[in-house]
């Protein structure tokens, strides 16, 4: 019994244009980026037996489920798998599914357009929304104030400033700068004064703290290691994955907020570090979830690949940035290339195109064997996702 | 004014919650079984899963345990300006009650971490109900 490490690969990826605004349906982007990532693959529609998508519903009234959907949608196809959770923990269960055999072709598809994360873009009510009794709405929440408090705790316990978390920021703009898909590379590089002096969005956030609110769709396929090796990429392989809810995201914050021994990142990523075989040492480049500043810091405590409270310098040491020991969101990741609603996927892709050496030279990682990719939620203590990812030598 | 910000709906479930606002008293729901105190709701103990829990009248006093400043937000907030969002933990404490809510009437440079405050009450405009906010207070946090 262990996990099926090196069984399983990805073997199609594909990013529609990602958007400050989409004028396309949700649908339209989900359907270009399955296509897309099938015909990356080699593959087509007609080998999906397994699929997992980010909705909650599908775009069809009255419909049950968005699998059931895309059931009906592909033909009323009997699928074998129908899968479930954060999307790096989506692809670790479906990897399970394909070795299992419940399934041979599967993929995770997402695509959003039009609605908005940002509570400011949708319009003053003109009467009072009745709500679930304990929701965070009644106190007018946002995910930019849950992170907000988180990084304002966090400075207060670790002493860690403002500037400190921008260098995040800055990071990510550089790498977009290099990535001609990314939605900000073409504005340029910023600054820490830059980041500062953006408008305040939900203090010690400001605008350049936060993740793009933007629109897109991707998808990614897997299927066994064994039929890979006939298709038309590199397998990238996966080598262990890992899974983890800790608590009911926005109804309640942490206690305490930083424990040593971590939340659902943490349970995640020993999982799929051991799962893989593989140390923390041996990641060549890394995708993990940076819808703020503060996310990427705590991405790395809780990772362990540095110490609670150490994420801040473990950044101004320049490890995360192109060139340091562990290159970290190489396509700019939610900050300044995309994030898309459900960007965990966009992680999983970019460490997918690092270790197929196919992106742009000033971007590539050199001789990247071995990725890691995180999706998370709430704060890094709520839900996450883990990726283990590897090519052969 | 019209009130437009959110408002909870009550059911028999959090109904005692929400009378125990109009009588200017928080209740916490309190485990009949190992006494742990347990928030937000839930419909059994965490720390035991028992699901007979009793409404038991807290303090209401404890101090800011973290807090942002909220610029951007729903629309039904900013109108007002910026707000203050946060989470107080009430001296119930050891026992985690970490309990969500808006801090007002403190000038938004005085706020800070650890400051002493206390749960208060205010009647939503043309509404039947009571809801809570977070006020400064002077007692030791």
């Amino acid at each position: 019994m262990g996990f099926p490490s090196g069984e399983v690969a990805i073997v199609g990826v594909y990013t529609t244009e990602q958007a400050l605004d989409h004028s396309r349906s949700g649908f339209d982007l989900e359907l270009e980026a399955l296509e897309g990532a099938l015909a990356d693959a080699g593959l087509g529609l007609a080998d999906v037996d397994g699929i997992a998508t980010t909705r909650p519903v599908s775009d069809v009234p009255g419909s049950y489920d968005p699998l059931y959907f895309w059931a009906e949608q592909l033909g009323r196809r009997p699928l074998g798998y129908l899968g479930s959770g954060l999307p790096a923990a989506a692809l670790g269960k479906g990897a399970l599914a394909v070795s299992a055999g419940l399934c041979s072709t599967f993929v995770l598809v997402h695509g959003k357009s039009g609605t908005k994360i940002n509570p400011a873009r949708t319009p003053l009510p003109t009467s009072a929304p009745r709500v679930g009794a304990w929701s965070e709405t009644i106190f007018g929440a946002s995910r930019a104030g849950w992170y907000a408090a988180w990084a304002q705790r966090y400075i207060h316990e670790f002493g860690v400033t403002s500037e400190q978390l921008a260098q995040v920021a800055v990071d990510a703009r550089h790498h977009a700068t290099l990535n001609p898909d990314s939605i900000m590379g073409h504005r340029g590089e910023i600054t820490v004064e830059d980041v500062l002096g953006s408008r305040m969005i939900a203090s010690p956030l400001h605008l350049l703290d936060c993740a793009l609110d933007s629109d897109g769709g991707y998808a990614i396929v897997l299927t066994t290691a064994e039929r890979a090796r006939d298709l038309r990429r590199k397998p990238v392989h996966v080598l262990g994955a890992g899974e983890s809810a800790h608590i009911d995201y926005y109804l309640n914050f942490p206690d305490p907020a930083f424990p040593p021994e971590g939340g659902a990142v943490r349970r995640a990523a020993d999982t799929a570090f051991a799962t893989a075989g593989v140390s923390r040492d041996a990641i060549d480049v890394a995708g993990l979830y940076d819808c703020f500043t503060i996310t990427l810091v705590r991405d790395l405590e809780e990772m362990g690949f540095c110490k609670v409270g150490e994420g801040a310098d473990f950044v101004a040491e320049g490890h995360t940035r192109l060139g340091g020991s562990l290159p970290t969101n190489t396509d700019g990741g939610c900050l300044s290339n995309s994030h898309n609603g459900h960007p965990g996927g966009m992680h999983v892709i970019e460490v997918t195109r690092q270790l197929r050496a196919e992106v742009t030279p000033q971007r590539q990682v050199p001789d990247a064997r071995t990725g890691v990719a995180l999706t998370q939620g709430m704060s890094v203590m709520g839900g996450a996702g883990v990726l283990v990812l590897g090519v052969d030598r | 004014m019209t009130w437009v910000r959110p408002l909870p709906t009550i059911t028999p479930e959090s109904a005692p919650f929400f009378d125990g606002l109009r009588e200017r008293r928080f209740l916490v729901p309190r485990c009949t079984g190992c006494g742990d105190l347990n928030w937000s709701p839930y419909p059994a103990c965490r720390s035991c899963l028992t699901r007979e829990q009793e409404w038991t009248e807290v303090s209401g006093e404890g101090e800011l345990h973290t807090f942002t400043v909220m610029h951007t937000g729903p629309r039904a907030f900013t109108a007002d300006g910026p707000y203050v969002w946060g989470f107080a933990r009430l001296r119930e404490s050891p026992r985690s009650l970490l309990v969500m809510g808006n801090l007002v009437g403190v000038d938004h440079d005085a706020v800070a971490i650890g400051m002493p405050v206390r749960i208060g009450y205010f009647d939503v405009p043309d509404h039947d109900l009571t809801l809570y906010h977070f006020e400064a207070a002077e007692h030791a946090g």
